[in-house]
C-alpha cells in the first residue's frame, strides 16, 4: 500500500479550502503522530503561487498546493537521527514528535521546504496526510463507506483538484489520474518517487498577438505561428485565434525559441524569445508584401 | 472522547461541526451518505455531467471555529466607561465614542439601561425616534437572522426603518428594469435551467466585471466551480472584462480585456457600433421585441444629439482597449453562441457600482437582446446559477415573508411597524449630521419601477428625528462608503444613545454606548437552507446556484461562549424588560420556532421532525426527468411564461417595461425622470463625476477599485481569523498589523518608486489607508486594486477620522450617490493617489484596542494582552478562560 495525493494544478483555483482545513485540523491540536501546529507561521498545506507573464496582455497564475511529498526515499529521514523520521507501511512519512526534538536539520533537509520549525516546542513538523484520522476506525464511521475517509485537505477541495488513494492499486482513482494525467514532478524532487504527485504544474508559455498593419485597426486571424528550438530540434505550430492571439504552453525552460509568423499577402515576421520565464512576445503588426 | 457531529450553515456554505466535550474540534463540508438522493445528470455534447456527492464550503466557512473562539469575541455586556445616563440625553461625552474603553456589565444592568433609554427616547420624541439596522450577512438561519428575530422585535416596538440600498448590484436595480423590466428580480435575469442550456449550446462566455470564483454566487460556496471547468474543458472560450485580472480570470481566461475603470459603457456602445455597421445582430428579434431601437441606433452611429459615432476608435480613447480588440470582441460575440454578463447572483461586478453603473447595466441588457437573448446558448447567464432543481419543493429563504418569525404563518401574530418615517442606509450619516435629508427610492424597489421614484424626506413631516440608534450585526465600517462620515455621525450628540448587538468587536461596535454580545451560529439553534435568499424582493430560487438543495437543522454545537447569548434570547429579554416579552416569544423556545418552519414548509411532507433533527440535514432531490423551464425561453418562443418566477401579473409574452419590450429608449424614464443626467432615457456612456475626465485627476491620478472581496465575506472573517492574514494575496502581517494588499501596475509603481512589499499610503481628501504594495501586471495601468469590505477598520487614532492601517479602503470612496434620482452608491468611482509610506506606525494596535474591550477589565488575573496576541487567542487560551468562567457561575438575568 502506498497512500498519496494526486494534485492537479490545472484544477486548483487557489480557493484556500485545503489550506484552511489543514489548519483547522492541526492548529493547537496534537495527536500521537503530530504535536500541535502553531496558530500562525506553519503551512503544512501550502498554496504556492506565482504569476506567469510579463505583460498585462497575457497574464496567468500557477497554483501548486504543496504539502510534504511523502517521498519514497525521504531526504529528511536520512538527515534525522535516532529514527526521528520514519516511513509507515502505508507510505506515510512521519516525524516522531518526541525523537525529533531539537533536530532542525530535518527542516533543512527537505528539498521543497515543506517541513516547518516549531520554535516553542523546538520541533520539526509537517503534513501527516491526516494519518491519525485514517487510523481512527470511529472517525466518519457514520458515513458507512471507509473510502469517504480522506485527508482533510482532499475532503475540503471543491473541485477535485486533490485525489487521495492507494498508488499501488492500479484500479484506484488516484492511480488512474496519475496514469492518464501529465505528471509534473516539482523541480527539486526531479527523479524521485513521491507519494504526493503533482499534475499539470506549468512550465513556460510564449504568447503574442498579431495585427494587420496598424492603420487597419484589425487583428489578424488565422496567421500561422511556428516556433522552433534549434537546441533541441523541437518545433510547435499554432494559429492566431479570433483575437489575433497565439499561445504555446509547455515549452522547455531556458531555451532560445525562434518564432515565425506567416500570413498570406504579408511579410513574414521573425522573432526570437528566451524561455527563462513566461513571456508575451508583443503586439505584432504585419507589413504588406 | 465523545465526539458529536452537528450541522450548520454559514454565508460560506453548509458545514458539519465536530465537537469534543463541549469544544469545537473541527469544521468540515458535508459528505453525503448512501441514503441521500442521487444528483442530477445533464447530458451534453456526448457526455454526462453530475455533481460530486458533497456540499462545498468556502474557506471562510471552514474558519468558523476561529470565529467562535476568536480573540475579538465580545464576551460580556459592556457599557462605555464615560457614558453618563443623563435624564435629558445630553452631555453624554458622545465625542469620545470610538475612543473610550468599556466596563463590564451584567445582562440585567445592560438590558435595563437599553430598555430605560428606549422608553425615555420614545416617550420624549415619539416612536419614530428609535432607529435600527441589521448588517447584510453576518449570520445564517431563519430564526436568528435579520428579517426574523430582529424584525419581529423592532416592528413590535415601532421604529424608523433604515432602508437598505442594493449595495452589491446597484446599477442593475436602478438601470436594467428600465430596459427589460425584471424589477421583481432587482434587475437580475432568470437563470432557470440555463446550466443545462450552457453545457449543451454555449460557445463563448463573456464574464464582464464578474469574478465567480471569488463572489461564489452569493452564498453558494464553490458549488459552481466545477461547471466552469466542464465548460472550459469543452473548449468554450472565456473572455473576462475587468480592470483587474480577477481570480477567476487569471486561472481561466482565454482573453482578458482591461478597460479603464468606469468606461465599460463606452465599450458596450462600441460593440453595438460594430454590430450595427456590420449588420451582425438578430434583426428579426429586434424588430419583434424592441422599442425605439432605431433612435438608439442613430445615437450609436453618430446621428444623435451628440453627433459622435461610437466607433471602436472613439472607445479606445476612453477605455484604453485597442480598437482592433474591440472589433474582434464584437465579432466573436456576434458569430458564436454567447452567454455571460454580470449582476446580482450572477456576479456582483464592480462596474454596476460606478457613476456609470445604471448605463452599463442597461447597455449590457441591450447587447444581449441584440443577439437574441433567450435562444439556446444565448442569454444573460454568468455561470453561477441555473442548476436543475425541484421547483415543487418549498422551504423559505430569509427574505421570504412566509419564512420569518415576524409574520404569520410561522408566528401566530404578524408584527407590524407603526412608524412610516424612513432613513436610507448610504446617507444615514448625512441625515444625522445635517438633520435633514431627501432621497428617492424604496430601498430594493422590487415591487415596481415606480418605487424608484418615491420621494422621501427625513424627518418625515410630523415626525421627530431619531435619537437612539440600535446596530445589529456586522460592521458597516468596511462596507459603506466614506467611512469617516460614519465616524462623524457617531460622535454627534444627536445620537443620544447607541446600542451595538454583535458577535465580534469589529469596527463599528467600538462606537456604541452599550454592547450586547451575541453568539455565533454554532452556539444556538436555527434552521435554514443553503443559499436560499427567498422571494421577498431578492432573486428567487437562488439555490439554483447550488448542486444540491440542502435544508439544515442548525443544531447548537456548543453552549454560548462566555456571556454571549443568541440574538433571539437578547431580543426576548429586552422585550420582557419593555413589558411585552410573552407577546414577542408567543411562548416559544428557539427549537419550537425551528419546528414551526419545518411544519409550515414542504419539509414536513418529506421527513419527520425526529428524523430531520437526528440526521441534521435534508437534501431535496431532483426528479430524474425534471421539468425543464429554461430562463427567458418563453419570451423568445412566445409561449406563456413557465419559469417559477415570482413576477407580477402582466400580459403573457411581455416584459415588465411599459411597452412590454426591450426599451432602447426608456419610456419609464421619460415618464418619471426625463431630466435625469446620470440615467438618460437613452442609455449612454457618460463621463464619471469622479473619473479620468475630472479635474481631480491632477491631484489624484489613480482609479481605486474595491470589488467584493475574495478573502472575506463582507467584514466578518478577516478581523477574527488570523489564518487568513497569511494568504499572500490577501494581507501581509508585519509587526502585529495585518496590512491589506493593494495592487499596482509595474509601470506606475516604478514612477512612484514603489517596490513589491512596500508599505504604501493610499490617500485622497477623504482620508488615508496604509496597505502593502503588490506590483502586478494583473491591473490596468491607471488602476489600484484593493478589496472592499476589508473586515478590519483600524484608525491610528481611534474615534478620529485618521489614517487607517486595517485596510478599510472605503475611507477613500465617495459618499455621494450615482445620481440625484439614482440612489445607488459608487465605490468604484474613486480617485486617489499613492506613495511609499515611511512615517511612524503603531505596532500591534489592532489587538491592543480590541483587548481593552474584551479582556482587560474582565478579570485582573486574565492572561496578559501579549499572551493573547501571541497565541492569537484561540482554542487553548479560550478554553482556559472558559473553564474559569464556568467555575465562577454565569451571571444571568433572572
Amino acid at each position: 500500500m502506498r497512500l498519496g495525493i494526486a494534485i492537479d494544478s490545472r484544477l486548483c483555483m487557489a480557493c484556500y479550502c485545503c489550506f484552511t482545513a489543514c489548519k483547522d485540523e492541526h492548529c493547537e491540536h496534537g495527536t500521537a503522530l503530530s504535536a500541535p501546529q502553531p496558530m500562525m507561521g506553519h503551512f503544512w498545506m501550502d498554496i504556492r503561487e506565482w504569476e506567469r507573464g510579463d505583460s498585462s496582455r497575457r497574464i496567468k497564475t500557477a497554483t501548486v498546493p504543496t504539502p510534504c511529498s511523502h517521498c519514497q526515499d525521504p531526504a529528511c529521514m536520512k538527515a534525522a537521527k535516532d529514527g526521528a523520521v520514519y516511513k509507515r507501511p502505508d507510505g506515510i512519512v512521519i516525524i516522531d514528535r518526541e525523537k525529533a526534538k531539537g533536530q532542525k536539520t530535518i527542516v533543512d533537509a527537505c528539498p521543497i521546504h515543506a517541513v516547518y520549525w516549531n520554535e516553542e516546542l523546538s520541533l520539526p513538523q509537517k503534513c501527516t496526510l491526516c494519518a491519525e484520522l485514517l487510523d481512527d476506525p470511529n472517525y466518519l464511521s457514520h458515513l458507512g463507506d471507509p473510502k469517504l475517509k480522506v485527508p482533510r485537505c482532499v475532503e475540503a477541495c471543491p473541485n477535485k483538484a486533490l485525489t487521495f488513494g492507494d498508488l499501488d492499486d492500479p484500479d484506484s482513482e488516484i492511480s488512474k489520474r496519475v496514469a492518464e494525467g501529465r505528471v509534473t514532478q516539482l523541480e527539486p524532487l526531479m527523479g524521485q518517487e513521491t507519494n504526493v504527485v503533482h499534475l499539470n504544474v506549468p512550465t513556460v508559455f510564449l504568447a503574442g498577438t498579431v495585427y494587420l498593419p496598424e492603420e487597419e485597426e484589425e487583428v489578424c486571424i488565422g496567421a500561422a505561428v511556428s516556433l522552433t528550438c534549434e537546441e533541441t530540434g523541437e518545433s510547435w505550430e499554432t494559429k492566431t485565434n479570433y483575437f489575433g492571439d497565439w499561445e504555446v504552453e509547455w515549452l522547455p525552460k531556458n531555451k532560445t525559441i525562434r518564432i515565425e509568423i506567416t500570413h498570406g499577402g504579408y511579410k513574414v515576421a521573425h522573432y526570437t524569445a528566451k524561455t527563462e520565464n513566461d513571456h508575451y512576445v508583443g503586439m505584432v503588426y504585419l507589413e504588406k508584401e | 472522547m465523545a465526539e458529536k457531529i452537528t450541522y450548520s450553515i454559514c454565508v460560506g456554505g453548509p458545514v458539519a461541526i465536530h465537537t469534543e466535550d463541549g469544544v469545537i474540534r473541527r469544521i468540515r463540508p458535508i459528505i453525503f451518505d448512501k441514503d441521500d438522493p442521487p444528483g442530477w445528470v445533464i447530458k451534453a455534447r456526448g457526455k454526462e455531467y453530475t455533481p460530486y456527492r458533497k456540499s462545498t464550503a468556502a474557506f471562510i466557512a471552514l474558519t468558523e471555529k476561529n470565529r467562535a473562539y476568536s480573540y475579538d469575541r465580545m464576551r460580556y455586556p459592556m457599557i462605555r466607561e464615560d457614558f453618563v445616563e443623563t435624564p435629558d440625553g445630553r452631555n453624554r461625552n458622545t465625542e469620545n465614542r470610538g475612543k473610550s474603553g468599556y466596563r463590564r456589565a451584567t445582562w440585567d444592568e445592560a438590558l435595563s439601561l437599553v430598555a430605560r433609554e428606549i422608553n425615555r427616547v420614545q416617550g420624549t420624541y415619539g416612536k419614530e425616534s428609535v432607529t435600527a439596522i441589521t448588517s447584510s450577512h453576518h449570520s445564517w438561519g431563519l430564526l436568528g437572522y435579520k428579517l426574523s428575530a430582529f424584525a419581529r422585535f423592532f416592528r413590535m416596538l415601532g421604529y424608523t426603518q433604515i432602508l437598505d440600498n442594493p449595495d452589491s448590484w446597484e446599477g442593475f436595480t436602478w438601470g436594467a428594469p428600465h430596459t427589460y423590466g425584471y424589477y421583481w428580480r432587482l434587475g437580475g435575469t432568470e437563470a432557470f435551467d440555463l446550466l443545462e442550456d450552457a453545457l449543451q449550446n454555449v460557445e463563448t462566455m463573456i464574464m464582464w466585471s464578474h469574478d465567480p470564483d471569488s463572489t461564489r454566487g452569493g452564498y453558494a460556496a464553490h458549488e459552481s466551480t466545477m461547471w466552469r471547468h466542464w465548460l472550459k474543458d469543452m473548449g468554450v472560450q472565456f473572455i473576462y472584462i475587468d480592470p483587474f485580472n480577477n481570480f477567476s480570470a487569471v486561472k481561466q481566461a482565454d482573453k482578458w480585456i482591461a478597460p479603464r475603470p468606469g468606461t465599460d459603457a463606452a465599450l458596450c456602445e462600441a460593440i453595438a457600433y460594430v454590430w450595427l455597421t456590420e449588420g451582425t445582430y438578430d434583426k428579426e428579434y429586434i424588430e419583434k421585441h424592441s422599442h425605439r431601437f432605431d433612435e438608439w441606433a442613430e445615437h450609436i452611429l453618430g446621428k444623435g444629439v451628440d453627433r459622435k459615432p461610437k466607433t471602436p476608435k472613439w472607445a479606445e480613447a476612453e477605455t484604453g482597449v485597442p480598437a482592433a480588440d474591440i472589433k474582434a470582441l464584437a465579432r466573436r460575440w456576434a458569430s458564436t453562441k454567447t452567454m455571460g454578463g454580470s449582476g446580482l447572483r450572477g456576479g456582483f461586478g464592480g462596474v454596476c457600482r460606478t457613476a456609470n453603473g445604471t448605463e452599463f447595466a442597461r447597455l449590457m441588457v441591450q447587447l444581449f437582446a441584440m443577439q437574441g437573448m433567450g435562444k439556446p446558448g444565448q442569454n444573460i447567464w454568468a455561470g453561477t446559477t441555473g442548476a436543475p432543481m425541484d421547483y415543487n419543493f418549498w422551504f423559505g429563504g430569509y427574505s421570504d415573508p412566509l419564512a420569518q418569525i415576524a409574520n404569520q404563518p410561522v408566528a401566530d401574530h404578524t408584527a407590524v411597524n407603526c412608524v412610516t418615517q424612513k432613513l436610507y442606509r448610504p446617507n444615514l450619516p448625512d441625515a444625522i449630521l445635517d438633520g435633514h435629508y431627501e432621497w428617492y427610492g424604496e430601498g430594493f424597489c422590487g415591487g415596481g419601477i415606480d418605487q424608484e421614484f418615491t420621494r422621501h424626506i427625513y424627518p418625515e413631516p410630523g415626525c421627530n428625528k431619531v435619537h437612539l440608534f440600535y446596530r445589529y450585526g456586522g460592521t458597516f465600517m468596511g462596507t459603506m462608503l466614506d467611512t469617516n462620515k460614519w465616524v462623524r455621525m457617531y460622535r454627534n450628540p444627536e445620537l443620544e444613545f447607541v446600542v451595538n448587538q454583535d458577535i465580534h468587536f469589529h469596527g463599528e461596535a467600538r462606537f456604541a454606548d452599550v454592547i450586547l454580545p451575541a453568539c455565533t451560529n454554532l452556539e444556538r439553534c436555527d434552521i435554514g437552507e443553503m443559499c436560499n435568499s427567498g422571494n421577498g424582493g431578492y432573486q428567487s430560487h437562488s439555490q439554483t446556484g447550488n448542486n444540491w438543495q440542502i435544508v439544515v437543522f442548525q443544531d447548537k454545537a456548543i453552549e454560548p461562549l462566555w456571556e454571549s447569548r443568541s440574538d433571539y434570547w437578547i431580543f426576548s429579554h429586552l422585550a420582557e424588560k419593555l413589558g411585552w416579552g410573552e407577546k414577542y416569544t408567543e411562548g416559544r423556545t428557539e427549537v419550537d420556532w425551528c419546528k414551526r418552519f419545518w411544519e409550515k414548509s414542504d419539509l414536513r411532507d418529506k421527513i419527520s421532525w425526529e428524523d430531520f433533527t437526528r440526521k441534521g440535514y435534508y437534501i431535496a432531490g431532483v426528479p430524474e426527468n425534471w421539468e425543464r423551464r429554461y430562463g427567458f425561453r418563453w419570451f423568445v418562443e412566445g409561449y406563456p411564461c413557465d419559469t417559477p418566477n415570482h413576477k407580477p401579473f402582466q400580459e403573457e409574452g411581455k416584459l415588465g417595461t411599459f411597452t412590454g419590450k426591450f426599451e432602447f429608449v426608456s419610456e419609464s424614464l421619460l415618464h418619471w425622470s426625463p431630466d435625469d443626467e446620470a440615467r438618460t432615457p437613452i442609455a449612454s456612456y457618460k463621463h464619471s463625476w469622479e473619473g479620468h475626465h475630472s479635474i481631480r485627476t491632477v491631484k489624484y491620478p489613480f482609479h481605486l477599485i474595491s470589488p467584493h472581496p475574495r478573502f472575506d465575506y463582507h467584514t466578518q472573517h478577516n478581523s477574527s481569523t488570523p489564518w487568513i492574514w497569511e494568504i499572500p494575496e490577501n494581507r501581509k502581517y508585519i509587526d502585529g498589523n495585518p496590512y491589506l494588499i493593494a495592487r499596482i501596475h509595474p509601470k506606475k509603481a516604478a514612477e512612484k518608486g514603489i517596490n513589491e512589499g512596500d508599505i504604501v499610503l493610499l490617500f485622497n481628501e477623504r482620508g488615508s489607508v496604509l496597505c502593502v504594495a503588490r506590483i502586478t501586471f494583473r491591473v490596468e495601468e491607471n488602476t489600484i486594486h484593493a478589496y472592499g469590505s476589508s473586515g478590519i477598520y483600524n484608525p491610528v487614532n481611534p474615534g478620529e477620522p485618521s489614517m487607517d492601517i486595517g485596510g478599510c479602503v472605503n475611507v477613500l470612496t465617495p459618499g455621494r450617490l450615482i445620481g440625484d434620482k439614482v440612489p445607488g452608491m459608487a465605490p468604484n468611482s474613486a480617485l486617489i493617489d499613492v506613495c511609499k509610506y515611511e512615517g511612524p506606525i503603531p505596532k500591534g494596535q489592532g489587538f491592543e484596542h480590541k483587548l481593552d474591550a474584551v479582556a482587560r477589565t474582565e478579570d485582573p488575573q486574565v492572561e496578559t494582552c501579549e499572551e493573547i496576541i501571541r497565541g492569537h487567542g484561540f482554542a487553548s487560551i479560550q478554553k482556559k478562560i472558559r473553564r474559569r468562567f464556568l467555575s465562577k457561575k454565569e451571571a444571568t438575568v433572572k
